[in-house]
């Protein structure tokens, strides 16, 4: 039987990084190398090492895996081959989640050219981070605890199924951290665009079904407010 | 004898020892010498405008009558005030103390008797020192003004003009500049003074006896090859023989010479000087800085972070050993110093107390043997200052805590992190990395509670944040140094604690204005 995967192309610091980090949501995880020398031992229960090379036509891939379900992380150090891969691999299944990792911006939209689904460009990323740490250092340690640490805290999408539950009433008007112990931060339409929950245009829309809120809260408050809402994925 | 040498040894360690003593002739010593010291600019300007003052005055009774209190001002006052000033500037040039306890000890060591005479030619020679140095001369000159009945000294107050030497910093790297050409510029007068004394003397001889020539004296002769040398030319003083005319060519050809002499020196000179004199001023513009993040090592990351500290208006400084990557940083609009991390003697040349100036120290070359090395550098000079470092190698990690860093930045492990969250919450993350970005309108702010603010908001319901369409994420507690999400409207406000604030930045900045208003509420 086929299986969801989480897919790495690339052998080095950032791939195992990668591995590590994404075990929890995906149980089978492949870390592939380009070469079939110097693999570690160290981690070998977190992920299994695959070689490949850049001009494979990926069926085994096909037959292994359920390419849908999976995700691909293209972590080549060397950009062209990076490039090259991502292309590969989008020919080969256009409906798989791919993310690829850029030295910056400039390979980044390269990257999106060649079917990238998200870039991650590791110099504007770690950039990024070091600036917010300095800049608001608070914001940034309760975020880091929020987003990444195994905190409480949480940060959820969660679907309105269940509209009837909040009859007419614009989101603004429900007072979500009195009543629920959660703060809705944004609310994401069906065009999958995302507007702040005070923002003029959220004042003036009704909760529909279908609509995402992005939520933050304890573990157990924001369980129960999915079922509320009906999102009991 | 030896009483009075006991006595006058004794009374050179009483003022050794005695704070206030050593108190007044720092304080001093800073007002008249130290740069550095805030108040000497201060004083600076006041002596400027007495100077300007004291001019004006002199100008202006050229013409007209000027009023007795004016005069006794230009005359007594400032020249008073320019007196006590000197005799302040040659009390603090040396110290007779020192002098006199240093001889003593010496003979001490040596089982000498203590040399009076000596010490005196020693604390004279020092005094003279001072007393003989240009701007002593130029000081001393500035005060005979006071002696205004005799009419010749009045013309001293234009050396009070000199005295701006002292206290306009650019006079002096001018001045600075141009003694580093000192041999070049004693050549050029010799030689300008030989050909001055050489035409003047030979236009006399070829002149003087023609009754048709305007040059009669030696002085005339001596005024005309001045105007000539310098390629002038007023044309009232003119060679008619032939003779004449013929010293005249060459005098003209040899004051080209001399010009040109003149203006490459000046030029090579500020050519040669340039980088020092930039130098110089960044580094003075960095020691004004009240909090600079000081970036050791311009590579990709330190580029990009350095972009984003100056668009959130922050002073940042840049060191790297590399000419190339300093040029780099110069160019991204950057105040940016050709000095190696790793030295002790970069941060010494700097001229900034760390602990109070420096927000954070960024290791961020892209090699972790240089930012270990940079940081144990730091941390060998000041074990406060907060040291960040990049780890591009996560072997290294401990190499980089045993060095001082406070907070390691391992790359590879953000990408992972991102990875995680991407994978768990795609459409979350990106809401949340939209609103962090800085072109989003949406901004995440902390707004510290202040004194003022507690006052009218002791707690958070007062807060009304709702009515500014801010959501308040939760506060930070100074006192737990813990966050609490959702405070409940009971919750209690103290100094230093931080609201986390969400919402459009207009809102916030009118949340703010709002807390911070000192009316009612």
């Amino acid at each position: 039987m086929k299986k969801a995967a989480a897919l790495i192309f690339g052998y080095n610091e950032y791939g195992i990084e990668i591995a590590k980090n994404v075990k929890y949501k995906y149980e089978n995880v492949t870390v592939f190398s380009l070469s079939d020398m110097g693999f570690s031992i160290e981690n070998k229960d977190d992920y299994d090492i695959e070689k490949f090379d850049v001009s494979d036509d990926w069926e085994h891939l096909k037959s292994e895996y359920e390419m849908q379900d999976s995700i691909i992380f293209c972590a080549l150090r060397d950009e062209a081959e990076n490039i090259f891969l991502t292309i590969s691999l989008r020919s080969a299944f256009q409906e798989s989640m791919i993310i690829a990792l850029a030295n910056n911006n400039e390979d980044a939209n390269k990257l999106r050219m060649a079917g990238a689904s998200k870039v991650i460009p590791i110099v504007e990323t770690t950039a990024g981070i070091i600036t917010d740490m300095l800049k608001k250092p608070i914001i940034t340690e309760v975020l880091h605890g929020i987003l990444y640490e195994n905190s409480n805290l949480e940060i959820e999408q969660i679907t309105v199924h269940n509209v009837e539950y909040f009859g007419e009433k614009f989101p603004a008007d429900i007072e979500w951290h009195k009543e629920y112990n959660v703060i809705i931060l944004l609310v994401i339409h069906e065009d999958m665009s995302s507007e702040f929950i005070y923002s003029s245009k959220t004042k003036h829309h009704y909760i529909k079904k279908g609509d995402i809120f992005v939520a933050v809260g304890y573990e157990n408050d924001l369980k129960k407010f999915k079922k509320l809402v009906g999102d009991e994925r | 004898m030896k009483f009075f040498n006991r006595l006058l040894i004794d009374f050179a360690y009483y003022l050794q020892n005695s704070v206030a003593y050593q108190q007044k002739r720092r304080f001093f010593y800073n007002l008249l010498e130290n740069d550095e010291y805030k108040y000497k600019k201060y004083f600076d300007i006041c002596m400027i405008i007495l100077i300007f003052s004291s001019v004006s005055i002199l100008i202006y009774e050229v013409k007209k009558d000027v009023h007795d209190y004016l005069n006794i001002f230009n005359s007594y006052v400032i020249s008073f005030i320019f007196l006590i000033e000197y005799l302040l500037r040659l009390w603090v040039a040396s110290s007779v103390s020192k002098v006199i306890i240093n001889q003593d000890e010496y003979s001490d060591l040596l089982g000498r008797e203590f040399d009076l005479w000596f010490v005196t030619k020693k604390i004279l020679k020092e005094k003279f020192e001072y007393i003989l140095s240009p701007k002593a001369i130029i000081d001393l000159l500035a005060i005979m003004p006071f002696f205004h009945e005799l009419r010749l000294l009045r013309i001293f107050i234009l050396f009070r003009v000199f005295k701006l030497f002292r206290y306009a910093k650019s006079f002096q790297t001018f001045s600075s500049v141009l003694a580093t050409k000192k041999f070049e510029f004693v050549t050029l007068g010799m030689f300008a003074s030989i050909v001055i004394f050489v035409s003047s003397v030979l236009i006399y001889v070829m002149e003087a006896n023609d009754p048709n020539s305007p040059i009669k004296t030696l002085y005339e002769a001596f005024y005309w090859s001045i105007v000539t040398i310098s390629t002038v030319g007023y044309g009232d003083v003119v060679a008619v023989s032939k003779e004449g005319q013929f010293v005249a060519v060459v005098v003209i050809l040899a004051g080209i010479a001399v010009l040109a002499f003149t203006t490459s020196l000046f030029v090579s000179a500020f050519t040669e000087k340039l980088d020092d004199i930039k130098e110089s001023k960044t580094i003075q513009d960095i020691s004004k800085n009240k909090r600079v993040y000081l970036i050791c090592g311009y590579e990709n990351i330190a580029k990009e972070v350095a972009k984003k500290l100056l668009l959130a208006k922050f002073h940042v400084v840049v060191i790297d050993d590399s000419l190339q990557r300093v040029e780099d940083a110069k160019k991204d609009g950057l105040t940016a110093l050709n000095y190696n991390p790793g030295s002790i003697e970069s941060y010494a040349k700097l001229n900034i107390d760390m602990s109070v100036q420096v927000k954070a120290i960024l290791c961020l070359r892209e090699d972790d043997v240089a930012n270990v090395y940079t940081a144990l550098t730091v941390r060998s000079i000041n074990t406060d200052v907060f040291i960040m470092s990049l780890l591009m190698n996560s072997k290294n990690r401990n190499k980089l805590i045993y060095s001082g860093v406070n907070e390691i930045l391992y790359d590879k492990e953000f990408v992972g992190l991102v990875a995680r969250e991407y994978v768990g919450q795609p459409v979350a993350f990106e809401a949340i990395h939209t609103l962090r970005s800085e072109t989003s309108a949406i901004h995440m702010e902390e707004i510290a509670i202040t004194e003022r603010i507690l006052a009218k908001y002791p707690t958070v319901e007062k807060l009304e944040n709702i009515k500014y369409r801010i959501v308040l994420l939760g506060v930070h507690k100074k006192s737990s140094s813990k966050f609490f999400f959702n405070p409940s409207d009971d919750t209690e406000l103290e100094t230093g604690d931080f609201l986390l604030v969400i919402g459009n930045y207009m809102f916030i900045r009118e949340f703010n204005k709002h807390l911070s208003h000192k009316g009612e509420v």
